[in-house]
């Protein structure tokens, strides 16, 4: 028997023998070619694709937000929705007619009406909610394309929450830190990839169309605004997506389903006004082909008008208000980032005016 | 916390400082202790209980084995350790997986029971240190070892963060001798443990998970049947990706550990280039097949007791490897195919070793061939969800009719699988009689140097989508 855990015949130590390399000088070749690499792809991020950098809209980021109303806001107002919530609100211009800093929790892609119902039984929440309405994503099941978002933000470990704040410097600092922008990403998408015959089509990817700020704040990227090319491919990556959607339900079923989800909005919006809080419902705009289909697929009387007049809440609708209509939509879907602060100052005087006409001022509202 | 994480990365940087700031070994050693307990904490801080519960336990038994001299009372300890470890294995594990299984059997013979919730989080890790820590106590009692001297010493050995949550599953005569006295890396062992580090977060966040495991999930993630090429494609996929990744976590955790001047052993040896299944484990996951060798094949009676015996054994021995792999019985029949193939392998090695043709170069070349093909089979039990999923797989593979076909993976996708897959073949074979060491030995460092730079580049540029490590929820 081995006199001790110090040695044995039959598993000793093992020494790990170190290769005879010249390692200072091979350490600092790496480290010398691996700058410049990586310098190279940044500045052609930087200056080759007019990138500049921003926060990359990480579940982390989501949740340190979220929590803001749990913690230290539970007057807060909070913006709920899709990318379009997200992209028109301008949050600077919004705390100058108000005095509040906005929560912004739209996440793109997104049906707002689950955030709505976990805001609901959000005890600490009693403040302005304003749920933006993109009437094709509110019918889906679910939450969407941030699903992770919202469990994320019960099931954050502390290792996730420090390394988001780690990464804030440095999706501050590196154009090329962003989802985009991933080697294995950007190999996709490359046009040199033969269709492979029989494969399903698959819609491309939302390319970045964006300058997210810490605030969670999206300001529509210049290039999308500016650059025609890349204008057409956001467009057509639009027209993709909701033409690979899959066709409706049967008729009874997508009656029960709105049906029930008209049960869930009227629940969630008694339960926020039981502790004093208030809800308001947006339809930002929309315009070109995407509007068209909007039209199409889901008209106002059949989805707008019923969740609003459900909730017996202020609803305004971008179409009433010739303030709310006359901007600039460059790739259809989300108003440029030129005009979001006049469209701002426009929705919250309407949203004043209907608030005071329906006896329902708030102080959130400066109001 | 993951190693692919800023947070690991911050973390690494304070504990190196401290390490290597002129302070006393103990105090080393207890920072070390700390920061592994902070490592483990940083995903769910109330188990650091069970590292606590696993380290006291272990700690009083094995001293109690070692001091007892009565046969039976040495027996009951050691069950006492036995029924800690393997019970937070159990109740963790595979509680839910045994009520599950109950309910089924009461269902079948007509009794109306419905299990209840078991909605438990599993700890991460734990089927690592509880191995770890079960083999300090069975060393004792096998008297193939003293219990350590510093209650210190050995709660680092159970915690040690390098290789806490995923292996290697280290012997406590190969660690706790190396904290007794004062380790500190050299400049060389720095800089070698940083390639090693480099080389593994290359493996998991480069091939893992950017290049192979898009290809892999949307083929086992089709809800219809897929064709044969793109069944075998993504099979090959995954067997790429869990190579990657578990190998890249090995890779990591020795560099870590000789960043701080420690040894660990190796996991993996370039598993693909093995030549039959007893060769595929004595390359694959080592410090596990060893393990299961030492602490379950052996005292079975190993191959000592006739050939009818020695199969069962080994049978056992890999269904239970299967099973400690998940709690799902398409981890049985992953172990139970690889206990057949070693059966088999026996069989035939007992037959017809000798024999002049087993010996040629191309021979041998068929038989890895042959063996890198029915491991693949068996991944597609250790991958698939259910055996639904798994019998669709294998029905393709083999080119039986699997019902309406449809293919899933793009020009891109099986450019990538292609290309990876033969270079990580090419790569296997060429390592398969050498080691990393002397291959970086002989090679220049105007050719080290822009290699390493070249997987730096890619690992940050590929950023990385913070995909925790696949073995962690073994």
């Amino acid at each position: 028997m081995p006199s001790s855990t110090s040695s044995s015949d039959r598993d000793p130590v093992i020494l790990r023998r170190i290769p005879e390399v010249r390692w200072p000088a091979a350490a600092l070749a790496a480290l010398a070619i691996a700058t410049i690499g990586i310098g190279a792809w940044e500045t052609y991020w930087r200056v080759g694709q007019q990138v500049v950098p921003a926060y990359r809209n990480s579940d982390g980021q989501w949740a340190e937000v979220r929590r803001r109303v749990d913690r230290s806001e539970p007057n807060a107002t909070v913006f709920i929705g899709s990318s379009r919530t997200q992209f028109d609100i301008d949050l600077d211009v919004w705390r100058e007619l108000t005095g509040v800093h906005g929560v912004q929790l739209a996440l793109e892609g997104s049906n707002p009406l689950p955030i709505l119902s976990d805001i609901a039984d959000d005890e600490d929440f009693r403040g302005l909610l304003v749920v933006g309405i993109t009437p094709p994503l509110v019918l889906m099941p679910g939450i969407g394309a941030r699903e992770e978002a919202l469990e994320h933000y019960y099931k954050e470990s502390p290792s996730e929450w420090v390394g988001t704040k780690l990464s804030y410097p440095l999706e501050a600092s590196l154009a090329f830190y962003n989802w985009d922008f991933a080697l294995f990403t950007v190999l996709e998408r490359q046009p040199w990839w033969p269709r492979r015959p029989g494969v399903p089509f698959e819609p491309p990817e939302v390319r970045r169309i964006e300058n997210m700020r810490r605030d969670r704040q999206a300001d529509m990227w210049n290039r999308v605004e500016d650059d025609p090319a890349y204008n057409a491919i956001v467009t057509s990556t639009w027209q993709a997506i909701v033409e690979s959607l899959p066709p409706p339900p049967p008729e009874d079923v997508a009656r029960a389903a709105f049906e029930e989800l008209l049960a869930n909005v009227d629940r969630d919006v008694r339960k926020i006004r039981a502790r004093g809080g208030e809800v308001v419902f947006i339809r930002p705009p929309s315009s070109g082909w995407f509007r068209e289909i909007e039209r199409q697929m889901t008209p106002r009387e059949r989805v707008w008008e019923p969740i609003v007049a459900t909730a017996g809440a202020v609803g305004v609708h971008f179409e009433d208000y010739p303030e709310l209509a006359d901007v600039k939509t460059p790739e259809w879907s989300h108003i440029s980032s030129r005009d979001k602060a006049r469209w701002t100052r426009a929705l919250v005087g309407v949203l004043k005016q209907r608030m005071a006409e329906a006896g329902m001022e708030r102080p959130e509202l400066g109001s | 916390m993951l190693f692919n994480s800023l947070t690991f990365v911050a973390f690494f940087a304070i504990v190196l400082a401290l390490h290597n700031a002129p302070l006393p070994w103990r105090a080393k050693k207890v920072n070390l202790l700390v920061a592994s307990y902070l490592f483990y904490a940083a995903w769910n801080p109330p188990f650091v209980l069970l590292l606590w519960l696993s380290t006291a336990v272990d700690w009083v038994v094995a001293r109690k084995i070692f001091e007892s001299d009565g046969q039976r009372r040495r027996r009951a300890l050691l069950g006492v350790s036995m029924a800690v470890n393997l019970g937070l294995l159990g109740y963790f594990k595979y509680g839910g997986f045994l009520l599950e299984n109950w309910q089924a059997l009461m269902n079948t013979i007509g009794v109306a029971w419905t299990a209840p919730g078991w909605d438990i989080v599993l700890p991460v890790g734990i089927s690592f240190y509880t191995f770890q820590t079960m083999a300090y106590s069975l060393d004792v009692y096998l008297r193939r070892a003293r219990p350590a001297d510093s209650l210190l010493d050995f709660s680092l050995f159970v915690t040690f963060f390098p290789q806490l949550v995923a292996g290697p599953i280290v012997r406590p005569t190969q660690l706790i001798p190396q904290f007794q006295t004062p380790k500190k890396a050299n400049r060389n062992q720095l800089l070698w443990g940083l390639g090693l580090m480099t080389l593994g977060l290359f493996e998991k966040m480069v091939i893992a998970d950017g290049a192979l495991a898009p290809a892999a999930d949307a083929v086992f993630g089709a809800d219809h049947a897929v064709p044969f090429s793109d069944a075998w494609l993504g099979t090959l996929a995954f067997a790429g990706q869990i190579f990657s990744d578990f190998a890249g976590y090995s890779t990591v955790a020795i560099g870590v550990a000789l960043c701080l001047g420690f040894s660990l052993p190796d996991n993996f040896r370039f598993p693909y280039a093995a030549i039959g299944f007893s060769d595929f484990w004595r390359r694959w996951h080592i410090s596990l097949s060893t393990w299961l060798r030492d602490y379950l094949y052996i005292p079975l009676g190993g191959n000592r007791k006739g050939w009818h015996r020695t199969q069962t054994n080994l049978m056992v021995t890999m269904l239970l490897g299967g099973l400690w792999h998940g709690a799902a019985w398409t981890f049985v029949i992953w172990g139970g195919l690889h206990g057949l193939y070693l059966g088999i392998e026996r069989f035939v090695r007992g037959r017809w070793g000798d024999a002049k043709v087993a010996k040629t170069a191309g021979f041998r070349f068929g038989l890895a061939l042959l063996t890198y093909f029915l491991v693949n089979l068996t991944w597609v039990f250790f991958r698939a969800q259910d055996f639904r999923t798994a019998w669709r797989m294998i029905q393709a593979m083999l080119g039986l009719p699997a019902g309406e076909a449809q293919l899933v993976l793009s020009s891109y996708l099986v450019t990538v699988v292609l290309v990876v897959t033969v270079g990580m073949l090419a790569v296997h074979w060429y390592m398969r009689n050498r080691r990393l060491e002397d291959v970086v030995a002989r090679t220049p460092w105007w050719i080290t140097g822009p290699v390493w730079a070249g997987m730096l580049i890619a690992i940050v540029i590929t950023q990385g989508t913070g995909n925790a490590f696949i073995y962690f929820q073994f």
